[in-house]
């Protein structure tokens, strides 16, 4: 398989007054043709802003890409102009976010948003933009498409909304489609209808996927290979069964350790200690090292590097004794 | 488990009317419509349901924060819509309520020992110069120190403010505590932290829960008895392991077949609804489910169907079942 995808070394640091937030540090990963890329991590530790970087969507005046750089599909994400990104956007690379509302505008029809990328970036005649929109609008599962177009947002229900986000991803057929929690917002029943719908048009197509969560449920339903993140850092990377069967990092083996359903009912769950550090808290060594059962004195001093064992890796001193993991970067 | 009850719901019902402007008709949102239940001493006795279908209103509708259109809450045997102010303030110290959101239930402008020592005041619990060390006792009992007394709720971890919510709950020694989503805003590693309090709590101070939540893998950890809730109404209640193991209404069964997987090698058959929850303003009638059900019948359009008994602590509400429990 291709990378139709590559993230190597990006760092981003935001400008924000005298607050400090965390900046993404040394991120490095791929997106390979037709396969669904799941990043996992808690709330701010970078899932957003890396996506964003992606679609060239950071904001300008108080974030910057420091270092690294963003190959898609050969071509460098990170030095284009706005005007070659709005080629890029909506067309060969799309987003899905986490709440529906706020990313359609509620002011004109269902129709008339779903009519803009293809105005932008196809050259089709006025009935073929329709065909188009109603053939999408059916991929995704929309009763009474000739009508929906017609109508408002606000007329829709959530799940419905969400369908119809989906659906303006899909429209130029893109060939990345980045989804940011498409389904947190939504009831799980309603949840189980669109991670279908997604898992159907990925198959499908030969589009890709970065699907980013903070469920592993949903990484476990959904994804070939996944990506944990942890503290504006990705500490490891593996295929999907490898991560659940023998996770590496400490800190996914305590996350898999702290869902209910790896506890005995009414026990104490398993938990990580502590809490993820502010980004002043950070010092020199392991982002984690606070709340590690495993932290040794180096731990503290020196941050680890990326260690591999085959397709596997980690950022953790313990694969270099304990597996003989291969120093990777 | 002793069988004392200490709760008891019945006929509950809240409706809202929200105005359409002049002259157009009201409309009416059936929130809760018609609910029973008991729940009895020392248990955890779970909610579930999809966004909107009452489950916030009843929590709220049981504690007095609203009050009910129709229906009793008996709590120890008291109605508590027929009590004196003075008595209900005295009751209200006995059952407090954990909100969802740590960061909007908690008054910025206050320190945490401001915070803590409101309900002690108002309440006038304990002697004054001994509140100071009440409020440090349960601090510890929630993980956190005095030395965050004099700190600020924006000076907290999400984790950290959901147990100065849960300190201030229990600051009273209540006997009785309504936990509105506790955990659903939290990330998953502090989310385990907060569950192993509110379990470990329970033991210490022997408190009875009525747990609110969508999250069925945290319903299914920590609660003895789950009532499932759909537009307004519960379909089913049973022992949480014969919900999980038996579930009997169609949509329960839908609801436990849509949780995600727990490992990728995991198969799981999936019911798959179609359409969204109807709007509890204008529901479907009969069997206010059948839009949406797989088994529905032409008598489920017409008939809402009445509670079926399978044994003394399961029960559901469905035509496919007989009066004895059987499929018909
Ligand atoms: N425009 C911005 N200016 C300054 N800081 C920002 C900006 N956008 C994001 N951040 C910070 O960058 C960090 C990573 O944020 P990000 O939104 O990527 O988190 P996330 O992993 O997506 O979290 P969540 O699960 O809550 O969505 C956070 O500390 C956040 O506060
Ligand atoms: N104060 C209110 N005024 C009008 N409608 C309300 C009010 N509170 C709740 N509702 C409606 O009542 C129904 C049940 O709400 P709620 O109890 O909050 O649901 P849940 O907690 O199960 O998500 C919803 O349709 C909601 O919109
Ligand atoms: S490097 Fe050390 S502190 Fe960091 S995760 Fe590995 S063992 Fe723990
Ligand atoms: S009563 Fe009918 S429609 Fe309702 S859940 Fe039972 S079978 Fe389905
Ligand atoms: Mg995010
Ligand atoms: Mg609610």
């Amino acid at each position: 398989m291709t990378n139709l995808l590559e993230v190597n070394n990006l760092n981003i640091c935001f400008r924000n007054g005298k607050s400090i937030t965390q900046p993404i540090r040394n991120v490095n990963f791929t997106v390979r043709s037709g396969e669904i890329l799941g990043i996992v991590g808690e709330s701010g530790c970078g899932k957003s802003v890396t996506s964003l970087a992606v679609m060239g969507l950071l904001p300008p005046k108080s974030s910057e890409i420091t270092k690294g750089e963003i190959i898609f599909n050969e071509q460098h994400i990170e030095k284009m102009s706005e005007k070659q990104l709005q080629n890029i956007r909506g067309n060969e690379v799309s987003m899905i976010f986490q709440e529906p509302m706020t990313s359609l505008n509620p002011v004109f029809t269902i129709g008339q948003q779903l009519m803009e990328p293809l105005k932008q970036h196809k050259s089709l005649t006025k009935v073929q933009r329709k065909e188009r929109i109603i053939e999408v609008l059916k991929q995704v599962g929309i009763p009474r498409a000739e009508q929906i177009i017609d109508e408002y947002p606000h007329q829709l229900s959530g799940g419905m909304r969400q369908r119809v986000m989906i659906s303006l991803a899909l429209l130029c057929e893109p060939k990345l489609l980045i989804a940011d929690e498409p389904t947190t917002a939504l009831d799980v029943t309603i949840q189980a209808q669109i991670l279908e719908l997604l898992k159907r048009i990925i198959a499908e197509t030969n589009m890709s996927m970065m699907l980013i969560t903070h469920d592993l449920g949903v990484i476990a339903e959904m994804c070939h290979r996944v990506v944990v993140m942890y503290a504006g850092s990705v500490v490891e990377e593996a295929s999907v069964e490898e991560l659940f069967d023998n996770p590496l990092h400490p800190y996914t083996k305590g996350l898999l350790k702290s869902l209910p359903s790896q506890n005995e009912r009414k026990s104490a769950l398993y938990s990580i200690a502590g809490q993820v550090p502010r980004p002043n808290e950070l010092g020199q060594g392991c982002a984690f090292a606070n709340r590690c059962e495993f932290a040794t004195e180096r731990c503290l001093t020196a941050a680890p590097p990326v260690f591999s064992v085959a397709q596997h890796k980690a950022k953790c001193w313990l694969l270099d004794e304990t597996v003989g993991g291969v120093f990777s970067e | 488990m002793s069988k004392e009850r200490l709760l008891s719901v019945s006929g509950l019902k809240k409706y809202f009317e929200i105005s359409q402007g002049m002259f157009k008709p009201k409309i009416v949102v059936k929130a809760v419509d018609d609910v029973s239940f008991d729940i009895y001493k020392g248990e955890t006795f779970a909610l579930v349901g999809e966004s909107g279908c009452g489950k916030s209103t009843t929590g709220r509708t049981i504690l007095k924060l609203t009050e009910p259109t129709a229906g009793e809450v008996l709590f120890k045997e008291q109605n508590i819509a027929k009590l004196s102010y003075e008595t209900m303030r005295k009751l209200r110290s006995q059952m407090q309520m954990v909100f969802q959101d740590p960061y909007a239930s908690l008054n910025p402008k206050k320190t945490i020992q401001q915070i803590l020592m409101e309900p002690l005041n108002v309440h006038k619990k304990f002697e004054p110069h001994e509140r100071l060390n009440k409020i440090i006792d349960i601090l510890k009992v929630v993980g956190l120190s005095e030395a965050h007394l004099h700190r600020y709720p924006h000076e907290f971890s999400g984790g950290q403010r959901q147990r100065i919510g849960i300190a201030r709950a229990v600051i009273l020694n209540p006997d009785f505590i309504v936990a509105d989503e506790p955990v659903s805003a939290l990330d998953v590693s502090v989310q385990s932290q907060v569950i192993n309090l509110m379990l470990e709590i329970q033991k210490k101070l022997q408190l009875t829960y009525l747990f609110i939540s969508h999250d069925l893998s945290v319903i299914q950890h920590m609660t003895d008895r789950v009532a499932v809730m759909y537009l307004g109404r519960i379909v089913e209640i049973a022992n949480t392991e014969e919900l999980f193991a038996s579930p009997k209404h169609p949509y329960t069964q839908a609801l436990l077949s849509a949780v995600p997987i727990s490992h990728p090698k995991e198969k799981r058959e999936r019911i798959v609804l179609e359409g969204d929850v109807p709007s509890p303003a204008n529901p479907p009638s009969g069997c206010t489910f059948h839009p949406r059900c797989r088994f529905a019948s032409d008598i489920c359009k017409q008939i809402a169907p009445s509670a079926v008994a399978f044994s003394d602590t399961h029960m559901a509400t469905c035509h496919l079942y007989n009066l004895e429990g059987e499929k018909k």
